[in-house]
């Protein structure tokens, strides 16, 4: 298992968008993908859960994954982030 | 009268048609084989997106990809696996379709709808949309054809779903009224997009009409009459009038010239936050960027953008522009805008501190990324570079060094510039008004900012509503002040802007008209507006009226002469 913390930068947040976007990105890879947030874990390959997180602009959330391809898998969440999720 | 939100512009009469909501029961029945009822289930869910594909592209066609993104969205949730996974499960306890469809819809809508996120609590009447739309196809129920409303119809629903929106035809619909959603609900967007006269949140709305009633909308003032008397009706139609021929005499300013009544010809140019926005200037017409704000790079960020992601941001807009000038303003931060990594202090007094080009000033090694980026950015337009609350001559003495320095570099690095960039001055503070003729020495030109102007002139922090009534731009000495900065630069040569709320104002307009200000930057939406106005005056009728303004005493006294001598 590995993860980081990151800081989500793009004006939005987590909205329908930037949350289908991340999603997208992070489903093809074999390994789970969760998101910790205000002490509750989040699945995310789900749309839905990640919205209901409610994510906004400045949150610190931690990206866990876990799998065979972990590290591609939290590399790639991570610079989606970093990157304003698309915004 | 009702009273809702006044969501979508414009004055809108017609002949109520209530949308009433359907009645979606259904018996509650344990399935006999749960396979083939999670088979209907999928076939439901599978008619459903392609229904709301068809009606994405058509939005899209017919009104535009934004307003078409909320039907995409309905897409993106109902193809999440937790949506129709967790409806197979209730399926496999024996639930039947309907009531599982019910149950984990039902789940996301209290979830969204407890958040405090005006935005998220959308998506609880996505979800909500989406469980209708599912039900309805389930129990075989054919909905109300919007589309086919008589001409002239005022629209009365609970809520206006997405896909209720996507079958209006805007030469049918008069106006919508609705119980729930806000301004920047999907109605409102959709209504605004298709121009159709909106007022939203009238608390019960739909048991307060029958259908055939009489109804004036008013999506200018929020206002709704059902069965008016005849006075009303007759007052509406005239204000029906007044609005669309205004509406369609600015039109006729697209595309034109932005020229006074007597033929001298201005500069109309927009204000920008970020990249994005100056294809909204384009769309809106504006001739030019008299300020793009580039705190948005810096704000939305958890570090300091380097020299190529300030030099893509600022090419996309230059770009964008096609040729028309941009005017960069440098870093303006502290005061207000605090930007977390750069670990600036608190201060006592924020807006007399460390700020805007103090802090550049102070901090060249960044301060030279941005300059660097925007030079390399004027290589493919016309770009200036304009410096925040400048209140010496010092400091454009020592940008300008900067700039120089740095063309040295670019030009041993072989990189392309526009060698005759030119540097201006932001006029925002009292201090630089006073010396505007020695900075007009130094500046190829100047920006006038009335919001800091006021501010600093009149010593007053606008957020205190205790002192809040002394913050106007019309205030005689803000007046004097603007007067007095444009009179230095038409008498050093140099063009002078105004990239505050006042360049827009029309009662301000006349003023800047007869003081000889170049060039008027605005909202985007404001264009079209600021240019009707300046049609209409010719400089001698500005001069005029400046003199008087200017030997009156106070700012009610301005404001009602210029209001008294206002053109429609």
């Amino acid at each position: 298992m590995v993860s980081a913390n990151v800081k989500v930068v793009n004006a939005e947040g987590m909205h329908m968008r930037p949350a289908s976007l991340f999603c997208q990105t992070v489903t093809p890879f074999q390994s789970t993908v969760k998101i910790n947030f205000n002490g509750n874990e989040f699945d995310a390959k789900s749309v839905m859960m990640l919205m209901s997180a409610c994510i906004k602009c400045g949150a610190e959330i931690e990206i866990k994954c876990d799998g065979p391809d972990e590290n591609e898998a939290l590399k790639a969440a991570v610079d989606l982030v970093n990157s304003g999720l698309g915004d | 009268m009702y009273e809702g939100i006044a969501a979508s512009r414009g004055i809108g009469i017609g002949s109520v048609c209530r949308i009433i909501e359907h009645d979606l029961t259904y018996e509650n029945h344990k399935p006999e084989d749960t396979e083939a009822e999670k088979g209907r289930l999928h076939d439901a869910v599978e008619s459903f997106k392609k229904e709301t594909m068809e009606m994405a592209d058509d939005i899209r066609k017919r009104i535009g990809p934004k307003e078409a993104e909320i039907l995409e969205g309905h897409l993106v949730m109902i193809s999440d696996p937790a949506m129709v996974g967790e409806m197979d499960k209730m399926i496999d306890n024996n639930q039947c379709a309907e009531a599982a469809v019910t149950a984990v819809c039902d789940m996301f809508i209290n979830m969204f709808s407890s958040m405090d996120d005006e935005v998220m609590k959308q998506r609880a009447s996505d979800v909500k949309d989406i469980k209708n739309s599912l039900l309805k196809i389930l129990l075989g129920i054919e909905d109300i054809n919007i589309g086919k409303v008589a001409p002239g119809t005022v629209l009365v629903a609970k809520d206006l779903t997405p896909s209720m929106t996507s079958q209006i035809v805007k030469e049918n619909v008069a106006g919508i009224i609705t119980e729930i959603g806000g301004k920047t609900s999907h109605s409102a967007i959709l209504a605004r997009a298709l121009e159709i006269p909106a007022v939203l949140s009238v608390p019960g709305i739909i048991d307060l009409v029958n259908d055939k009633d009489t109804a004036i909308i008013d999506g200018t003032e929020g206002q709704v009459f059902i069965n008016p008397t005849g006075d009303v009706l007759s007052t509406y139609i005239r204000k029906r009038e007044d609005f669309i021929r205004k509406q369609e005499e600015l039109k006729k300013f697209h595309g034109k010239e932005t020229v006074t009544a007597d033929g001298k010809k201005l500069e109309l140019f927009c204000n920008i936050g970020t990249p994005k926005d100056a294809k909204k200037a384009i769309e809106c017409d504006g001739e030019g960027i008299g300020l793009f704000r580039s705190e948005f790079l810096f704000m939305n960020n958890t570090h300091l953008p380097n020299e190529d992601e300030q030099f893509e941001a600022y090419k996309e807009a230059v770009q964008t522009m096609g040729g028309k000038a941009v005017i960069i303003r440098t870093l303006d931060i502290g005061g207000d805008k605090d930007i977390p990594y750069l670990n600036l202090e608190k201060e006592e007094n924020p807006f007399l501190g460390y700020r805007a080009v103090r802090y550049c000033l102070a901090n060249p090694d960044t301060y030279k990324i941005q300059l660097r980026a925007i030079m390399r950015a004027s290589a493919f337009g016309k770009v200036k570079i304009m410096l925040p609350l400048v209140t010496t001559v010092d400091e454009i003495r020592s940008v300008k060094a900067m700039v120089e320095e740095l063309k040295k570099d670019l030009d041993a690095e072989g990189i392309d510039y526009d060698k005759n960039i030119e540097v201006g001055c932001m006029m925002e503070t009292a201090a630089a008004s006073l010396i505007a003729d020695k900075l007009a020495k130094e500046s190829d030109f100047f920006s006038i900012g009335t919001n800091d102007l006021t501010q600093y002139t009149m010593s007053v922090d606008r957020g205190n509503a205790k002192v809040a009534y002394l913050y106007s731009a019309f205030q005689p000495s803000v007046l004097r002040s603007i007067k007095n900065i444009i009179a230095a630069g038409n008498a050093a040569g140099i063009p002078v802007g105004m990239c505050g709320e006042a360049a827009a104002d029309p009662l301000m307009i006349p003023l800047l008209i007869a003081f000889g200000l170049d060039e008027y930057s605005v909202n985007p939406v404001l264009v079209l507006t600021a240019r009707c106005i300046i049609s209409k005056w010719s400089v001698e009728e500005a001069k005029a009226l400046a003199d008087k303004v200017m030997e009156l005493d106070t700012e009610k006294e301005i404001v009602e002469l210029l209001k008294a001598s206002a053109k429609d």
